[in-house]
């Protein structure tokens, strides 16, 4: 990067479409005054792959597979949104294991996802050896859901009515056995977050987002939560067998004291969110009730029952992200429903980025970006335009920046 | 703190590495050369990761059972699946096929299971290995 | 930005229709209830006027900021159906109410007000409507393309069902015309 001494007061850095260090297909345009940056505008959309009109093809239970597909690590809660809104359109009552299993489902994940984040939270502040300590545990998450679904990530369980599978007597000693590792080290990883001098270093003060800016922006998940908003539909409403489980809102202040809403915060938010899956899925093991876990075990059957409804549903869910949301509408004619728009949780956190990233550092896009965990898909290479001049910053560029402001503040 | 990380270190040297090294301890140089080999018996494979039970893997078709009712080929996501009108049966292309084993389920006679192979790339979507019938 | 105050489903559409009268079409409350104490959540769809939409969202906001989640459409033929899924209550255990506001536009003039001042976290769910449904949003601080790329030509909106449709531009997808 060997730009030139200029006299321009502001230069525009474009990043995206296909990008740095965020893991999404997205284009940002960064006002940059010195280090600092001034203003920043988002582009989206370089992946819309037309799932909505894909799905005016297939019936419900086609589309859970497509659902499962709009994300490789959410795989399960685009299914489960989608499910409950089919589910409210043509009330269908779900049985009472079913709901169970549906939570323990959804709670691995969330493990899954956030130790993922962890690590590569870690590796884009220069700290590698955390991202193979992190996914070491997660592979640990990644076996037992395999264990319990029969593959690693695309895990084909959900289906409209109930679950596909069930969790057997002889297969709890093994979950039970995970969730004890994992709690042994969730200490070590809290340990290695909390009181590093370097995590605290690159993340405290760093991609602040105030309360009333989350709440005007509509943010969603840990990004909403670790600046105090008290939002999560897991607790905010009853579906699955949330309702009967004992769980309270999670914000950054019951561990520290207070909100400041930096990616330190929202460090410490998923930490605690992970601590929190692993109490609910023991909650669920202790209290779930015996029978079936399909309301309607002939699928034939229901396609055709799902033919004949008429009506619209929308199905709410706290993805590892934040709120999903699916919409339903059958309008009675036809197979296939006949509006289903998706929401993923990291369209609404977009926009707060922009309040995030005023301000800060070149150096800090990644961290800051990566914080609010958008949900990506990864490539690298980012153009600085100065002086009408092109120069390329490749993703290992701007990789080594954010290593060598780690470097820098050590000293 | 400073050296808290030492005795993780030390406690990694002495731990065997947690990768399985399938299918050979150093990648072959020649991996055609190598099945060959292999199958000659002067070279030995060592085995991948056994699979859970429950796996989803390249489909099994009853040919026999099969009764051409159609009803997989209205449940599968991908159309993977063809209908052969004359011998009324069916054809899985597993190159289409995303493993769900939504068929299985709908299947009235149970002619369709999923197996545990999962070694399945191949050059050509068509080849042998990869239409089940 | 009122938070004590906490209204039941019923007090709330009671409240929207005090204030808006006949404008109000429709408002329905369903509730579902799930696991094994069949707690329930509460949900309101109601169907308001295209002339007093802003003014439904502004009394809203007075009751308690509300959390827009998505704003989905319908093509329904002779009309296109915007519905604005909020959500109200949100910050205290099962008290949350999912309040789903709709309105129609008749297709020859698909216009509304924008809520972007209101609320600015809609900003892309509002572009979003402009470009696949060819809602006209007046008023809207950023009309640039936010989903769509560039080369899809003008006039096109991918989610309609009538000749506006992204129909012809399918070629080689499974499905469409060959």
């Amino acid at each position: 990067m060997n730009q030139e001494a200029t006299t321009k007061t502001s230069y525009q850095i474009p990043i995206g479409p296909i990008h740095p260090a965020l893991k999404e297909p997205v284009h940002f345009e960064f006002e940059i005054s010195g280090e600092r940056i001034v203003d920043v505008s988002v582009k989206l959309g370089h992946v819309h792959r037309g799932i909505e009109w894909a799905s005016r093809k297939r019936n419900p239970i086609q589309i859970l597979y497509l659902a499962e597909r709009i994300c490789g690590i959410c795989s399960y809660c685009h299914p489960a949104a989608f499910a409950l809104a089919v589910e409210t359109a043509a009330d269908i009552q779900i049985p009472e294991r079913a709901e169970y299993l549906r939570v323990i489902q959804g709670e691995l994940e969330r493990i899954t996802s956030h130790i993922l984040w962890a690590g590569v939270a870690a590796h884009e502040i220069g700290f590698d050896t955390v991202l193979y300590l992190t996914w070491q545990i997660r592979e640990r998450a990644l076996d037992l859901t395999e264990y319990l679904t029969g593959n690693r990530v695309t895990k084909g369980i959900m289906t409209i009515g109930g679950i596909r599978r069930d969790i057997t007597k002889d297969m709890l000693p093994r979950v039970k056995k995970d969730l004890q590792y994992f709690k042994d080290n969730f200490e070590k990883l809290c340990h290695i977050f909390l009181d590093d001098k370097t995590v605290g270093m690159r993340s405290q003060g760093a991609g602040i987002l105030t309360k009333k800016d989350a709440l005007k922006l509509c943010a969603v998940g840990p990004t909403a939560r670790a600046s105090g908003v008290k939002k999560d539909v897991r607790v905010d409403t009853s579906y699955f067998a949330y309702g009967d489980l004992n769980l309270k809102y999670i914000t950054p202040d019951d561990l520290t004291g207070n909100v400041n809403g930096d990616v330190y915060d929202r460090i410490i938010q998923r930490l605690l969110e992970i601590d929190q899956s692993i109490d609910l899925i023991e909650q669920c093991i202790d209290k779930m009730p015996s029978g079936d876990i399909v309301a309607e075990p002939d699928i034939q059957k229901l396609l055709n029952q799902l033919k004949k409804v008429k009506g619209e549903g929308v199905g709410r869910h706290e993805a590892p992200r934040g709120e999903v949301i699916h919409y339903v509408k059958f309008d009675g004619k036809s197979d296939s429903p006949y509006t289903w728009k998706v929401r993923a949780p990291t369209y609404n956190n977009i926009l707060p980025w922009i309040p995030m990233l005023i301000g800060e550092q070149i150096a800090d896009i990644p961290i800051v970006a990566a914080s609010t965990d958008p949900c990506m898909s990864c490539t690298n290479r980012v153009a600085i335009v100065s002086d009408g001049r092109k120069y390329e910053l490749t993703k290992e560029q701007l990789h080594k920046l954010s290593v060598e402001k780690t470097r820098r503040l050590m000293k | 703190m400073r050296f808290s990380m030492l005795p993780a270190v030390f406690a990694q040297m002495f731990k065997k590495p947690w990768t399985n090294k399938f299918p050979a301890k150093y990648a072959p140089a020649n991996t055609t050369q190598f099945l060959a080999d292999v199958d000659e018996g002067i070279a030995e494979i060592i085995p991948p990761v056994p699979t859970p039970n429950g796996f989803r893997g390249k489909i099994k078709y009853d040919k026999v059972k099969c009764n051409g009712c159609q009803l997989c080929i209205k449940v599968c996501p991908c159309e993977a699946i063809e209908f052969k009108k004359k011998e009324k049966k069916i054809k899985i292309y597993i190159a289409r096929c995303c493993f769900c084993s939504q068929c299985n389920d709908i299947c009235p006679v149970n002619c369709l299971t999923m197996s545990d192979e999962f070694l399945l790339a191949d050059t050509d979507p068509y080849s042998k290995d990869l239409i089940v019938e | 930005m009122t938070k004590d105050k906490k209204l039941t489903p019923e007090e709330l559409v009671k409240s929207f229709k005090n204030e808006f009268k006949s404008n109000i079409k429709d408002a329905i409350i369903k509730k579902r209830a799930a696991g094994s104490k069949k707690n329930e959540t509460p949900s309101i769809w109601m169907k308001v006027d295209k002339s007093v939409f802003k003014d439904v969202v502004k009394h809203l906001c007075e009751i308690q900021f509300p959390h827009l989640s998505i704003a989905s459409g319908n093509d329904l033929g002779r009309n296109i159906e915007l519905i604005y899924h909020f959500t109200v209550n949100y910050g205290s255990r099962m008290k949350e109410i999912n309040f789903n506001i709709s309105v129609d536009l008749p297709k020859s003039k698909p216009e509304i007000d924008t809520i972007c001042d209101l609320i600015p976290g809609a900003l892309i769910t509002e572009r979003e409507k402009m470009e696949m449904l060819g809602v006209k949003i007046i008023g809207i601080p950023d009309d640039k393309r936010c989903f769509l790329s560039d080369d899809i030509p003008k006039g096109v909106y991918p989610w309609r069902r009538d000749e506006t449709g992204a129909d012809k531009l399918y070629k080689n997808l499974h499905g469409g015309k060959k």
